[in-house]
């Protein structure tokens, strides 16, 4: 008879003991999105119906300022153009709205967590959960301007190329939750971070092709451009955005070959998987002086 | 299968012997707390880059907290006194362990409740009913066991008819009501309580007299702040009296309490 537990209870004790802390937290970021969600549009007349019209009117806002700018080589390329800004649009609103609902959220939540035994990573990942539930209902307006654009367009942009929708999102969600962390940990102690980062995303929409096209300066042969190109593929924006098009729409009109798809998939994973090996580093080493900053 | 039966046989054994060692519900050990001093705080980056030219960042601490032991038994409660910023709050929250202790352990067997400033876990935008549910699972607890004590809370709060209210538009006092009755609904083992119990009107505060002390016959362990020496000595069994970070007394709670009041009266003087 001994006194001490065995090593196989030790861990199975760590195993309850985790998983009932996890069954826990879990329960609180279920609370924290739903309370998020609903009061986002709490008060307004048509309530969630926002998340659909708000990119709808975003892309019918560049849609006719660069229509008018641009000069687009036929009436096709010009009806497909609706559906290229959306496409940019919802995926950059997104790690948007992720990673600015995240930055403050550790310090906003300083009533909850100075009273509380609470983990500090519940609140980061219900902003990013938030962030995709608001993501499926801007993906009603994508399933519409698509249905508008196969119906006035050749070409329909309904295909199996869609699945790749599910197989994508999870490295996105990756990747913005990474980002989260690293921005809502630097702002318990940095508060000037908020502002840097509204700079910062400025110039990253800008840097991102959602309403001009890379491949237009993809062959000049200018010293300026090729330092713009390796800008933009440093962008991991470019890439979930590209990609996101890619499987849109490109493939089912024979814009890009259906093989190319898997290997750009696995680069997405990779950043997200970078993006969130990061994001739990600095989290996790400065996550237990929070408490004595916010 | 007959190893499983061992296993669990042996895993029984361990059982019993750890309530043997565990018979304490709270082990503070030799426990220390510093804090950074607050004008020292750096909480951007052109100051931290101002004072590192500078050669100012430096940290500088502040004892809160110095030696501190004590240990409960389950089923006994004890009482925290001292003057305003001496500490009591700061070892209410190592107990929930929200601080960790700069130096010293603090063991803690058992569900414990915070009840550290009513309210402040609301968030003031959600209705009182999604309140309840929040902290619920803050406290623990599953949706499903939120839903049955929902009714029981509320009927405790006396809040029926407002529940459909952001926590904004409630008084303080209704505030103060939701947050105990959602602390003491969930059946905690130990209670953190920081000069909380004269909440609400009269009525309000004879059941909350009622309630807790329906709790402690029930054999949970209360660990209480407060000034009111009438209330300790009725619910406590020890206390323990901390002056400018360092424990003074420890003990019985009317030894402990005397010591005080001999002091504050010398202070007078």
């Amino acid at each position: 008879m001994t006194t001490k537990p065995n090593v196989f209870q030790k861990i199975g004790a760590f195993v309850v003991k985790k998983s009932k802390s996890f069954k826990k937290n879990a329960n609180i970021v279920r609370e924290l999105v739903i309370k998020n969600v609903k009061i986002q549009y709490r008060n307004s007349v048509i309530g969630v119906l926002w998340t659909v019209l708000n990119p709808l009117l975003n892309m019918l806002v560049m849609y006719f300022v660069f229509s008018t700018i641009m000069d687009f080589g036929s009436k096709q390329e010009e009806d497909w153009f609706s559906l290229y800004i959306l496409c940019g649009n919802i995926m950059f609103s997104f790690v948007r709205n992720a990673t600015t609902q995240s930055l403050p959220s550790i310090v906003q939540n300083r009533g909850l967590l100075t009273k509380n035994k609470i983990s500090e990573y519940v609140f980061p990942i219900s902003k990013n959960l938030s962030a995709v539930v608001n993501f499926s209902f801007s993906m009603i307006a994508l399933i519409g301007v698509m249905a508008v654009v196969s119906f006035f367009a050749p070409g329909s942009a309904f295909s199996y190329t869609l699945i790749f929708v599910f197989l994508m999102l999870p490295a996105l969600f990756l990747f913005s939750f990474g980002l989260s962390l690293v921005l809502s940990s630097l702002y318990v102690f940095f508060r000037d971070i908020q502002h840097f980062y509204t700079v910062f995303l400025t110039l990253w929409t800008y840097l991102t092709p959602i309403f001009w096209d890379f491949g237009l300066f993809k062959n000049k042969e200018d010293m300026k451009f090729a330092i713009l190109e390796t800008v933009v593929n440093l962008n991991p924006m470019f890439h979930f955005v590209e990609y996101f098009r890619d499987i849109i729409y490109r493939c089912s009109v024979g814009f890009t070959p259906v093989l190319e798809t898997f290997s750009t998939l696995a680069l997405l994973y990779v950043i997200g998987l970078i993006s969130l090996g990061i994001g739990i580093l600095i989290f996790a080493l400065t996550r237990r002086k929070f408490i004595y900053n916010i | 299968m007959k190893k499983n039966n061992q296993n669990e046989v042996v895993a029984n054994e361990n059982v019993a012997i750890k309530s043997l060692e565990e018979e304490y519900i709270i082990e503070v050990d030799n426990v220390s707390m510093e804090f950074y001093t607050r004008d020292e705080k750096i909480d951007n980056l052109k100051e931290l880059i101002v004072r590192l030219i500078k050669g100012k960042a430096q940290k500088k601490t502040v004892q809160v907290l110095k030696d501190v032991s004590f240990k409960l038994k389950k089923g006994e409660s004890i009482g925290l006194i001292g003057h305003n910023g001496a500490g009591k709050s700061t070892l209410l929250k190592l107990i929930a362990e929200i601080y960790r202790p700069t130096k010293g352990t603090v063991k803690v067997n058992g569900k414990v409740a915070p009840l550290l400033n009513l309210g402040a876990g609301f968030d003031p935008e959600s209705t009182a009913k999604e309140n309840v549910y929040l902290n619920g699972a803050i406290l623990g607890y599953p949706k499903r066991e939120i839903a049955k004590k929902y009714k029981e809370i509320v009927e405790f709060a006396e809040l029926e008819d407002h529940m459909h209210i952001p926590i904004k538009n409630f008084s303080s006092g209704m505030v103060a009501r939701l947050g105990f009755a959602i602390a003491i609904d969930v059946n905690p083992d130990i209670l953190l309580v920081d000069e909380i119990l004269s909440v609400g009107d009269e009525n309000f505060r004879r059941k909350c007299a009622q309630k807790v002390n329906e709790l402690r016959e029930n054999g949970v362990t209360f660990v209480i702040v407060s000034h009111n020496m009438q209330q300790i000595k009725s619910l406590c069994q020890k206390a323990i009296w901390i002056e400018n970070s360092e424990v003074m007394a420890y003990g019985d709670v009317g030894e402990v309490c005397e010591k005080y009041q001999e002091y504050c009266k010398e202070q007078k003087k």
